[in-house]
């Protein structure tokens, strides 16, 4: 209750680049948030999350510049597409597993990046898409990081409903043992085909307030190495919690933004960090200090 | 698009097939080192790319340092050594501790090697632009079918399957590369016959490594050593590795053939749609076969 | 007592009256984002190393209207977002006066359009794509470089003067490869209609063999080709070009192939005979403020300034020029003085033309040569096209624009 009073009125008392950081640090935690619904919670090895979130930005962008339509329909629609597109991509890859179906995703992925960077006249290419015209209201002084607040809110407080729904559960009991829920008649791959739809369309949504918060956007919002650093977000923060992915995606852009101020050797840091980090703290850092709790908790018991 | 054909003759068209096998060597070098790790280790190495750039910057200075025409001779023993005692080092030192972690935890770990060679590189080698000369007897080329191959790319063409046998014979017939495969498949019942599997995948990453230095070091002549180079590098590696079978140096071969041949003639009959190619190709193999076209240790 | 009271009290005042014009007024920030990791590094660090030398320079003669000129760095390392979040710490945490940067073409675009948002000046060093003062320029954004129009229409002009008629384009596969081809091309076609293309070849950007791309293009038998790659190709095609000798077999143009920047990673390996359009050379023109600009760039910095070095010399010289007219650090007086502002520069006087803030560079078109006392090449029969005539027309460039 406290933290949400906290967040609501940061503007208040935050200089500008402190509250556009937090919406950017809410956004790319939304993004890992949705990654560790199939990662952390589903067991898949989901290499190429970044094609849903790109997508999602993109459809925005496309339809706020080059559509007449309101722009709210663009909001609502950039996550259906994202979500259709894990769809697709999904029907093609859960018959693999592990490995196998993360390359094959990226595979994909890098098709449809290939596609996106070369189509200047209809995406702009590798120049991206830039001074993307926003309603009053978001583009109004604090309006985009208030519409990020709320929005990730409710992203994150549909998606943890849905964690810890049945099909939550099932979703879990196939991550740890595929063959025994088979055996007892789950249709695993169809859970997980529903699985890929819901963690796109969150990170559709993501996708989406990249565009509120940078009015931009370019072809690296689908390319590998990001899809690359947000796993790394949920492995940091802690990819068996919740609010792990939160966690790491919080650390990673913190470092890279203040590091970055003081050495351009911050990539040097951030794999030193993230070095020790799992050396001591295998479960993420979210994770220990969730087991810290609960020894604690047992040993006074 | 007929116009495009309208200039292939089929001395164009067997030229181009040559370059593209006198690609496939690095490429296969590179790869062979990866499939050998996430094999027998289990460990999808991100690192390794940055092996490959370490084994180029080092080809450079060993070159430069030594000077002359043995200088390239020279470094083509030496950075591949440095780069597998780094490998050593790194493995020892940090990787053996983690091995019973999961998957992605290593690779992770992988990853943060990435960022930190990545800068590292940068530190000891500045940013520019890197070059060094192909050695004097390679220098020039030979005109095959009318047009000009590089006396290096044959050079490669020979190299390329020379490594190959190397590593049929360490792996088929050397008492390591037995205990290596068995390994592969069963971790455990090695251990429990006696052998100790820690330093066997010591051994096999140290390997692993100097591949992908050799591949550095080999690649050196013909291109820029710049940052950028581990990035490009390991993602062609993963999906060769892939589309040839896990843990598979044939897979690799094969995969590395598919790859550099398909790039090379696509580059000649369709040159618009190139950069689409590879992951096209990629895409349809694993679509009509997942696991790989030949047999995966996984 | 009294009379050493006084003392002191007349000692502190004179010490207050005189102290006072030294404390310095507020420096003038400037911001640079710019990618300082990997090949592009070799042109920016040009850009980042000329400016300092220009800045201090000016500091030691007390500054600009009293103020030093300090400047910050960031390294996006060509990443985009990197970049945009960089240029809005710099803004909004820093509080710079201006913006300069980057390579990327992109991000150029990106940090132009938040400064149009932002009110803050963005001087452009090295991006090449002509949106940026084009199609998407505006009030608030300088280009202190050349773009592919430019580039474009200079080498049309030489090009039209060969006896080519049969054209092959080869290039990076993104949108700074096709705008410089189509520069040429289509300046080449007005300049003289009888030229034909026979085909195009496109790679991807960091392309590292390209010898198969270089087979495919000889064995279609062209006059001449028309290599339309970006930094980080450059250098790397140049080095294949040497070794299946491309050059030897068949005449060949590439934007800054004449270029130190390009031809001295390869030493005596680079390929000779090859065209280009270059901005900058340090051996030419031998007029005294290029040997003396030179002097003090080696002597500073232990090597040769490159075409970079250019570029953030003269942003710093424009910067100091252009607050001094306007006789305030107020951002408005500070555009109205740089529009159509002329400095002094090592290659001769250079104007920002006040429609399109874009500051016309002459080009100068060569072939690369080896020479002696050098040990890389160096760019022979050169031939000077004036900033004038390169640059696009008004009218072209309100098309772009849409007005």
């Amino acid at each position: 209750m406290g933290i949400g009073l906290l967040f609501l009125f940061l503007p208040r008392f935050l200089p500008r680049f402190y509250v556009y950081l937090t919406a950017l640090i809410l956004l790319t935690g939304l993004l890992a948030t949705s990654l560790n619904l199939v990662l952390g919670f589903g067991g898949m090895y989901q290499f190429h999350h970044a094609l849903f979130y790109g997508i999602g930005a993109y459809s925005l962008a496309l339809m706020l510049t080059k559509s007449v339509l309101p722009a709210w329909t663009g909001f609502v629609v950039a996550p259906l597409v994202s979500a259709g597109m894990g769809y697709v991509i999904g029907l093609i890859c859960v018959r693999l597993s592990k490995l196998y179906f993360g390359m094959l995703q990226i595979s994909l992925g890098s098709l449809v990046w290939a596609i996106v960077f070369r189509w200047y006249s209809f995406t702009g290419g590798d120049d991206g898409i830039h001074g993307i015209p926003l309603p009053k209201m978001l583009s109004a002084s604090h309006g985009a990081y208030y519409f990020t607040l709320v929005v990730t809110a409710i992203s994150l407080f549909l998606m943890y409903r849905i964690v810890h729904s049945p099909f939550g559960r099932t979703f879990q009991a196939i991550r740890d043992n595929p063959e025994r829920c088979e055996a007892i008649g789950i249709h695993v791959r169809q859970h997980q085909l529903a699985g890929e739809v819901i963690a796109g369309f969150f990170a559709g949504v993501a996708g989406t307030l990249f565009v509120t918060v940078e009015a931009s956007v370019f072809p690296d919002l689908m390319f590998w190495t990001l899809s690359l650093e947000i796993l790394i977000m949920c492995l940091l923060g802690g990819w068996f919690t919740f609010f792990g992915p939160m966690l790491g995606a919080a650390i990673m852009v913190t470092l890279r933004t203040f590091v970055g101020i003081y050495t351009e050797y911050w990539t040097l840091i951030l794999g030193i960090v993230l070095m020790l980090l799992i050396f001591f703290m295998p479960d993420g850092v979210l994770g220990k200090i969730l087991k810290s709790r609960a020894q604690a908790t047992e040993a006074r018991g | 698009m007929l116009e495009f054909l309208s200039h292939i003759s089929l001395s164009s068209l067997l030229q181009q097939i040559l370059v593209g096998l006198s690609r496939t060597t690095i490429l296969f070098i590179v790869a062979s080192g990866l499939s050998l790790v996430l094999g027998v280790l289990r460990i999808p190495n991100l690192a390794h790319g940055s092996f490959y750039m370490i084994g180029a910057f080092l080809t450079y200075s060993v070159a430069a340092a030594v000077g002359g025409k043995a200088g390239f001779w020279v470094a083509l023993a030496a950075a591949p050594l440095g780069v597998a005692l780094i490998s050593l080092v790194m493995e020892r030192g940090l990787f053996c501790h983690l091995y019973d972690r999961e998957h992605l935890m290593l690779l992770l770990f992988t990853f943060s090697f990435t960022l930190v060679f990545g800068d590292i590189v940068k530190i000891i080698w500045g940013s520019d632009f890197r070059s060094i000369s192909t050695p004097a007897v390679f220098q020039g080329s030979l005109a095959v079918f009318g047009l000009p191959l590089p006396r290096y790319n044959v050079f490669l063409l020979v190299i390329g399957p020379l490594v190959a046998l190397g590593l049929w014979v360490l792996t088929q017939k050397t008492k390591i590369g037995k205990i290596a495969r068995a390994a592969a498949v069963d971790r455990e019942m090695v251990g429990a016959v006696g052998i100790n599997v820690s330093l066997v995948f010591s051994a096999v990453f140290v390997i692993g490594c100097f591949l992908a230095g050799l591949g550095g070091a080999l690649v050196a002549p013909t291109q820029n050593i710049t940052q950028g180079m581990d990035h490009s590098i390991i993602m062609e590696a993963f999906l060769i590795v892939i589309v040839g079978g896990l843990g598979n140096i044939w897979g690799a071969l094969l995969g590395a053939l598919i790859f550099g041949l398909t790039d090379a003639i696509g580059i000649l009959l369709w040159p618009q749609f190139a950069i689409v190619f590879p992951y096209a190709v990629v895409v349809t193999i694993l679509m009509i076969r997942p696991k790989g076209l030949l047999k995966s240790t996984w | 007592m009294k009379k050493s009271f006084w003392m002191v009290v007349c000692g502190m005042l004179f010490i207050s009256l005189t102290a006072a014009p030294l404390i310095a007024a507020d420096p003038i920030k400037v911001g640079i984002v710019d990618c300082y990791t990997g090949p592009p590094s070799t042109y920016t660090n040009d850009v980042r190393d000329a400016f300092k030398l220009a800045t201090d320079k000016i500091n030691a003669k007390g500054g600009v209207l009293g103020r030093k000129i300090e400047f910050t760095t960031r390294d996006s390392k060509f990443k985009v977002d990197l970049g945009l979040s960089a240029a809005k710490e710099l803004i909004m945490r820093e509080k710079v006066n201006l913006l300069m940067g980057t390579i990327n073409s992109a991000e150029a675009l990106a940090i132009s359009d938040l400064c149009k948002t932002e009110k803050i000046p963005l001087l452009v060093t090295f991006s090449k794509s002509d949106a940026i003062t084009g199609e998407k320029g505006h009030r608030y954004v300088f280009s202190m470089n050349e773009n592919t129009s430019m580039a474009g229409k200079a080498a049309a002009v030489a090009l039209s003067k060969k006896p080519y008629t049969r054209y092959w384009i080869g290039g990076d596969d993104y949108e700074y490869g096709h705008a410089i081809a189509d520069g040429v091309w289509q300046n080449l076609k007005k300049l003289k209609p009888g030229v034909e293309l026979l085909g195009q070849t496109w790679w991807k950007v960091g392309e590292s063999d390209f010898t198969p791309y270089i087979t495919a293009m000889l064995s279609a038998k062209p006059d001449a080709v028309i290599i339309a790659t970006g930094g980080k190709n450059c250098v790397p095609f140049l080095k294949a070009a040497e070794t299946t000798e491309f050059n030897k077999r068949v005449p060949f143009y590439m934007h800054t192939a004449t270029e130190l920047s390009t031809l001295q990673p390869l030493g005596l390996d680079a390929p000779e005979g090859v065209l280009g359009t270059s901005n900058y050379f340090f051996y030419y023109p031998e007029t005294p403020e290029n040997k003396e600009f030179v002097k003090e760039f080696q002597q500073a910095f232990g090597r040769p300034p490159k075409v970079g070095a250019l570029y953030g010399y003269i942003t710093a010289a424009f910067i100091a020029k252009a607050y001094e007219k306007a006789g305030t650090i107020d951002t408005e007086k500070f555009i109205d003085a740089l529009e159509g502002m002329t400095v002094d520069s090592p290659v001769g006087k250079l104007t920002i033309r006040p429609y399109d803030h874009q500051v016309m560079l002459p080009m100068y078109m060569g072939v690369t040569q080896k020479a002696p006392g050098y040990d890389f090449l160096i760019a022979s029969d050169i031939v000077t096209i004036s900033g004038e005539d390169a640059m696009p027309s008004i009218e072209e460039i309100k098309k772009a624009r849409g007005q």
